[in-house]
């Protein structure tokens, strides 16, 4: 029983991180990235190839794959996002295309056998019978750190109000003097960045391999459809319900059936309460 | 000296044209009213000064061309807009839609925010109510304390009693007066109460299909029957 409280509470605070960086651009852009997982992979990668093939300190590793996020976020704005501009399906697509070459790119370079990244901090505790690795804890107080700050920065700041703002109403925005294109960059340089160190994360609580974008881009649209347009804190609610439902149905039923459960909760609610359980467009 | 100055505007949606080369001038410490009925192209003008529309023509503002310049660029430049459905953000408090309002006015902030509690007492009682819950009277008081945290010179305010109570109409006309008497500001306003444009502007413009049509001091205007033919053909 508290085996599975610890590892929910470890798997949740994760998917927290990787469906908030995704519910940011849906709220602002109302678009969904479906290269969002792709940041993740990237991020993997690039802490694998910075750590593991160059030797540098892990700290310095996760601070430059956070840098490949934050680029690969700019970049995505600037060339797909902006000149598409209001095209969500053409969006959508050209995102889901990128994701596939990122991952033969991936493949190109370090081969498609998957790779065992090695734990951020070495050693497990056991509490109550259950084996938790520091490496998955250390990821899920960073999670809880990161998104604390996150939370803070759109409420308390000038540019994290701005964020709301054109999430909320285009033209109030407008004539408040906020340019909308330059909140639009800024939030997908905060997703991009937050994908790449959930990758990170992600990567060290299960193995590293080219399609390793699918699952977390399963969980993050999950936590928007379930959560309704996204909240931080519908997120979080959200993301407790999928990482808790996972850990008991891997641990009561079958480890196969966890991320089945996800993808059938999505239809579910899909079906009985389209505008999500908390439908309200708020960030 | 004029502070706004417009010179042939037109203003197209797609293809359909929406103003039809509209000049005025608006004098700094003045309230201008720009009266018409529905579909006149009241909020078609406001929105067009604040460059949300596509035009040809020019608009002046203190001197200077705001032409084709961003939103962002003219608010900084001093205008401020309460729009017709008033645009807040629904899921933010009073405080935090306020506090938007001074995205380009960092550094005012506590000035205005104290000068608005002042105008408007109401919404000092209310900074942590949603606006989602807010009555209309109070979303527009929200809607014109937001334009003023950007510390503007000139206010533009479309239709400003729409869907108001008489005496909640008078409270704005009050502060209309006040912010043009007690912080120098200039105001233009929209209109389809003419009375109340009227009794409050020192000048009156009337717009029909997108047109001026007649223009002048309230007390030439009042009996005049073009204003009358803008609102009920000829
Ligand atoms: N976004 C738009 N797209 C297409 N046409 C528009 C748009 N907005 C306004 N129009 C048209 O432009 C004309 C002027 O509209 P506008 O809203 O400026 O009138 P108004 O005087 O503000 O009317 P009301 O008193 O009803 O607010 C109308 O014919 C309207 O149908
Ligand atoms: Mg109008």
């Amino acid at each position: 029983m508290l085996q599975v409280l610890i590892q929910g509470l470890l798997l949740s605070g994760l998917y927290a991180l990787i469906a908030v960086g995704f519910t940011l651009i849906f709220s602002i852009g109302r678009v969904l990235n479906l290269a969002y997982g792709a940041y993740l992979l990237i991020g993997g990668y690039a802490y694998f190839y910075f750590t593991q093939a160059i030797g540098l300190p892990k700290f310095a590793a996760v601070l430059l794959a956070a840098v490949i996020g934050c680029a690969l976020g700019i970049l995505k704005f600037l060339l797909i996002v902006r000149p598409l501009r209001g095209n969500h399906v053409a969006i959508e697509i050209s995102t889901l295309i990128l994701a596939v070459v990122l991952q033969s790119a991936v493949v190109l370079a370090f081969g498609d056998s998957s790779k065992i990244l090695l734990p951020i901090i070495p050693g497990v505790e056991r509490v109550a019978g259950a084996a938790v690795p520091y490496s998955n804890l250390f990821a899920a107080v960073m999670s809880w750190v990161i998104l604390i700050a996150l939370w803070i920065f759109i409420r308390s700041t000038h540019t994290g109000r701005a964020m709301q703002a054109v999430s909320m109403d285009a033209k109030g925005a407008a004539i408040s003097g906020i340019d909308a294109d330059r909140v639009n960059m800024i939030t997908w340089a905060i997703s991009g960045t937050l994908g790449a160190v959930a990758g990170v994360f992600f990567a060290s609580y299960t193995q590293l391999y080219p399609g390793m974008w699918v699952a977390p881009l399963i969980i993050a649209v999950a936590v928007v459809i379930v959560g309704g347009i996204g909240s931080i804190i519908g997120t979080l609610i959200v993301a407790h319900i999928i990482g808790f439902m996972e850990v008991l149905v891997s641990t009561y039923l079958a480890p196969e059936l966890r991320g089945i459960f996800t993808m059938v909760l999505i239809i579910a609610i899909l079906v009985l309460r389209p505008r999500g359980l908390f439908g309200r467009e708020e960030l | 000296m004029a502070l706004l100055e417009i010179d042939k505007l037109s203003a197209f949606y797609g293809k359909a044209q929406a103003l039809h080369e509209v000049s005025l001038s608006v004098g700094a410490g003045s309230i201008i009213a720009v009266v018409g009925a529905n579909g006149a192209g009241k909020s078609t003008l406001l929105d067009s000064i604040m460059g949300l529309t596509k035009t040809t023509g020019a608009v002046r503002f203190d001197g200077a061309e705001i032409t084709g310049c961003k939103t962002k660029e003219i608010v900084s430049r001093g205008i401020g807009y309460g729009p017709e459905r008033f645009n807040l953000f629904p899921f933010m408090t009073v405080r935090d839609n306020l506090l938007v309002g001074a995205y380009t006015a960092r550094d005012d902030i506590g000035k205005n925010l104290a000068a608005i509690h002042k105008l408007f007492p109401r919404l000092a009682e209310r900074e942590t109510q949603e606006t989602s819950t807010q009555s209309g009277g109070e979303r527009q008081m929200v809607s014109l304390g937001r334009a003023l945290m950007s510390s503007p010179r000139l206010l533009l305010v479309d239709e400003p009693t729409i869907g108001l109570a008489p005496k909640v109409c008078l409270e704005i006309a009050d502060v209309l007066r006040r912010l043009r008497d007690e912080f120098s500001l200039t105001v233009v306003i929209t209109e389809q109460n003419a009375n109340f444009a009227l009794s409050l502007a020192e000048r009156v413009h009337v717009l029909e299909t997108g047109r001026l049509v007649a223009e002048g001091r309230p007390e030439d205007l009042a009996n005049d029957e073009r204003l009358a033919a803008a609102y009920f053909g000829h």
